[in-house]
């Protein structure tokens, strides 16, 4: 993911060492899903990078998951950013279409923000 | 009244004449200054270029408001609000605080001056200077009370008295003021500007000092300090307000009887049914007392007789049913299908039976056969069947019941669960979300919901405006701001950073550059407040001006990229940081500019490292160095690399901050918490720092830590949105929903009461 420029690389490069904390290893067990994110720099479905947040095994990973996910979410690298920490409800998201989601819908209602761990400010 | 002027925001400040410069400024300035002992640390700033020689951006340690010269020994006279002047100055005479005496007969002067001409400086006539203050407080239908000169003065001198509490640590007495004939508006806003400038003075003190010297102050003045809490929220939305009470009765019989219908009807079926009980009741109540049971026992004792005959039957046929399963066992096809086989199976199935060693069709018996089978089945307890029809209703009735009802439920388009609610209804989202929320919460008259969601979609459409403003480098000014007009802003602005109140230093900045746009210090100096308020967005925004006027400001630079890198810019950021390096006297060489262009991380990192060995004791190479093994998330090597520098450095509050959030962008959140704290005995006001102190509480899960940082940060930067978001998060997670209100509202002092730090 290093030699990602998205914003969503650097905060799901946070989100690989939250994993492994004690608070990401509660994640596991309380979510125990696998998501997959296709995340677009301008437009979705265009230049998409594909990361995938195994809260089963506890692994951030790029590239497609091999196996069917419980849920896909496509959406635009600001806007992932925004729904990560905070700034746009995931319901207000998908709306308005700036998020579009695949897969199992009870495992959807579980993407919230209080997955994804909060960057800190220098 | 010059202090009653800067704390309400009045008008009187941009009146011309009206005083020469800001006199709670000047005032401030001689009461905090002592600019001579922080002149020695002035090299420990997070910005080294200073404007003024004799000031310091740099507070001097946590003991600097509590050690000011020239406060000790006045506390007691002043407190009265009726103190004169004359005898407040002669105290003060023979001491040299000749600044401070200064500003006292400055802010004497307007009031003064009417009444002993021979003090007037600039002869403003009063009642012109009312006459402003009418004029810029709008147009009220109930006219301004007027504001004559001793009312005026005893509540400056009264708040006087407040602020110079502040440096004792002595609480502050209440005093019994004369009717000052406040309106409400002033009241609000010296509520709620003294409410935040107090948790910047007393941020070394502890919440209940802060509140309670706060009430104080609010209950001499006669100022309620719930107001807010208590009325509807103060002019947000009136409109929407107005149309929802008027919405409410005629859409409330619509959208809540179907809930309720529902919900009764369920909860009546419920109670009918619920419990296993009432199954075994119903039933009884249909069949008579005993039902089937009994019936089943009467039937049972006609037939004694003839079980008794039977017993041999049954026996045989226990027997032969085994036999049968024998035989089934074998696999040779011969003797599969033998008739004895097939004899053996009838009889295990009580289609023959051996009456009399005679060999009969079971025809006649087959209603004892019956009552046989079924006792065998229910080994002989008639209350076994009573059980079983209760588990099974356990299991079935209740549950289908509710299953029943809730597919009832989605049909109609009104499940609890609001995704579900969205997916399925993807066009009336509104009424179905909301019919939804109210469904769920199973309560009528929660009105305030739809309230909240607009006004949730109307923040969310402001973000996205202000953030497009901010992303084309338009600064968003603050509206009502006090210190327009001041003569000289930046240097008042300089002190209030300095002394660590940023959302004032905001304000008086803000009025610097609004004069002087071509300002780059005063851009830069507003970016710098900005960021240590936690405010990234307008930070990126004034030192893009900066940066439009002194394209090589060192500090500029590096601040641009220390914000672009935290909104995770990374492009941006590198193209800041690699600019630091070209634009620096000792390194520029060290970088080819034609590189500019294409810049990739390696090869500016590796010029970094290579200017870090030049000089190994310049400490902001290796500051720019941590912030760029950020961007590359090569967090190890970050926290050498600002490790290096704080040795240089070790009184920086600001990299301390930076090791803490880097520290914690890395999972080792104890660390952090270590480094921050050391930020903020430096500056107890650093908003950022508490914030992400919160930040590191909330990523171990320790939701209700966080809640306690979060709104501490808020409170002394309100306008801190990443803040209010995230305590919005933590909030939920805490499970604490019953404070999401009071977060949607901004309603902090309902928060700072539920959550003291």
């Amino acid at each position: 993911m290093a030699n990602s420029t998205l914003k969503s690389a650097a905060l799901l490069d946070q989100m690989k060492l939250h994993l492994s904390s004690d608070a990401g290893k509660g994640l596991v067990k309380k979510i125990g899903l696998v998501y997959q994110l296709n995340i677009a720099p301008k437009k979705i479905g265009f230049e998409e990078e594909v990361f995938v947040v195994d809260l089963k095994k506890g692994e951030v990973t790029k590239g497609p998951y091999e196996g069917k996910p419980d849920a896909t979410f496509s959406f635009k690298d600001e806007d992932f950013i925004k729904i990560a920490t905070g700034k746009m409800n995931p319901q207000m998201a998908f709306m308005r279409g700036a998020m579009k989601i695949k897969g199992s819908i009870s495992a959807a209602q579980k993407f919230t923000p209080d997955i994804f761990p909060k960057p800190s400010k220098l | 009244m010059g202090l009653f002027d800067l704390v309400t925001g009045g008008a009187a400040c941009a009146v011309p004449g009206s005083s020469s410069s800001n006199p709670l400024g000047a005032l401030a300035n001689s009461l905090l200054g002592s600019s001579s002992k922080t002149q020695e640390r002035l090299n420990e700033l997070p910005g080294t270029a200073v404007t003024a020689p004799s000031t310091s951006l740099y507070p001097g340690g946590d003991n600097q408001l509590s050690t000011l010269p020239g406060f000790e020994n006045e506390e007691q006279e002043l407190r009265r609000p009726d103190a004169q002047a004359s005898e407040f100055l002669r105290g003060f005479r023979g001491a040299d605080h000749g600044g401070f005496s200064d500003a006292w007969n400055e802010i004497q002067r307007p009031q003064v001056g009417p009444r002993d001409p021979a003090l007037r400086g600039a002869p403003l006539p009063l009642p012109y200077a009312e006459f402003d203050r009418v004029y810029e407080n709008g147009f009220q239908s109930q006219p301004q009370p007027m504001l004559d000169g001793p009312p005026g003065m005893v509540l400056s001198n009264f708040l006087h008295s407040f602020m110079r509490s502040s440096s004792t640590g002595v609480p502050f007495g209440p005093a019994m003021l004369p009717a000052l004939g406040l309106s409400e508006r002033d009241k609000l806003c010296i509520r709620d500007r003294s409410s935040i400038m107090a948790r910047h003075f007393f941020a070394d003190k502890s919440e209940e000092f802060i509140n309670a010297q706060v009430n104080t102050l609010l209950h001499s003045l006669d100022i309620d300090s719930d107001f807010r809490a208590k009325g509807p929220i103060p002019g947000r939305y009136p409109e929407l307000e107005e149309y929802w009470n008027e919405s409410q009765g005629a859409i409330q019989p619509v959208v809540h009887n179907p809930a309720n219908g529902w919900i009764n009807e369920f909860s009546q079926q419920k109670s009918l049914h619920n419990d296993s009980e009432a199954w075994v009741h119903m039933f009884e109540q249909q069949h008579g007392a005993n039902g089937w049971a009994s019936e089943f026992q009467q039937e049972q004792s006609q037939m004694t007789s003839m079980n008794q005959i039977n017993s041999a039957n049954m026996v045989a046929m226990e027997q032969t049913r085994m036999l049968a399963h024998t035989l089934s066992q074998n696999n040779n096809p011969k003797f599969q299908n033998s008739k004895f086989l097939q004899f053996v199976s009838k009889m295990s199935r009580g289609e023959l039976i051996v009456d009399d060693n005679q060999i009969k069709p079971a025809g006649a018996f087959s209603s004892v056969d019956w009552a046989e089978e079924y006792q065998q089945q229910h080994k002989g307890a008639p209350t076994s069947w009573a059980n079983e029809f209760t588990q099974n209703e356990l299991s079935h009735g209740t549950n289908g019941w509710a299953k029943e009802f809730s597919a009832e439920r989605e049909l109609h388009g009104s499940v609890d669960d609001q995704w579900v609610n969205e997916f399925s209804k993807l066009n009336v989202n509104d009424w179905a979300e909301e019919f939804g929320h109210q469904v769920g919460k199973g309560v009528a008259g929660e009105s305030s919901d739809w309230l909240d969601g607009y006004n949730e979609y109307l923040s969310e459409q402001q973000v996205v405006k202000q953030r497009s403003n901010s992303s084309r480098g338009g600064y968003v000014f603050s509206d009502m701001n006090p210190y327009v007009g001041h003569p000289e802003p930046l240097k008042e602005g300089h002190e209030l950073f300095r002394k660590g109140l940023l959302s004032e230093a905001v304000l008086a900045l803000e009025a610097e550059v609004m004069k002087n746009p071509e300002n780059a210090e005063g851009w830069r100096l507003l970016g710098i407040t900005h960021a240590e308020n936690d405010d990234d967005q307008q930070a990126i925004a004034s030192m893009m001006r900066a940066h439009e006027v002194d394209p090589t400001n060192l500090e500029v630079l590096l601040a641009l990229g220390v914000s672009h890198t935290n909104e995770l810019e990374q492009a941006e950021a590198l193209k800041y940081l690699y600019g630091w390096l070209q634009h620096h006297p000792k390194y520029g060489t060290l970088a080819p500019p034609e590189q500019s262009d294409s810049l990739f991380f390696a090869d500016v990192a590796g010029l970094f490292n290579e200017a870090a060995r030049l000089s190994p004791d310049d400490a902001d190479v290796h500051i720019v160095l941590g912030v760029l093994y950020n961007l590359s998330r090569e967090f190890d090597s970050a926290i050498k690399s600002f490790q290096n520098a704080l040795k240089l450095k070790p009184r920086d509050y600001s990299l301390w901050n930076k090791l803490g959030a880097t520290q914690a962008n890395s999972v080792q959140s104890a660390d952090a918490l270590l480094a921050y704290q050391q930020a903020l005995d430096l500056k107890p006001n650093y908003v950022r720092a508490w914030a992400n102190m919160g930040i590191s509480f909330a990523n171990q899960g320790l939701y209700e830590d966080s809640i306690r940082y979060y709104v501490r940060a808020l409170a002394m930067n309100p306008k801190a949105d990443n803040a209010w978001q995230y305590l919005r998060i933590s909030l939920s997670c805490a499970s604490r929903n019953d404070m999401l209100e009071a977060c949607d509202s901004r309603n902090l002092d309902v928060l700072q009461r539920e959550f003291p730090l």
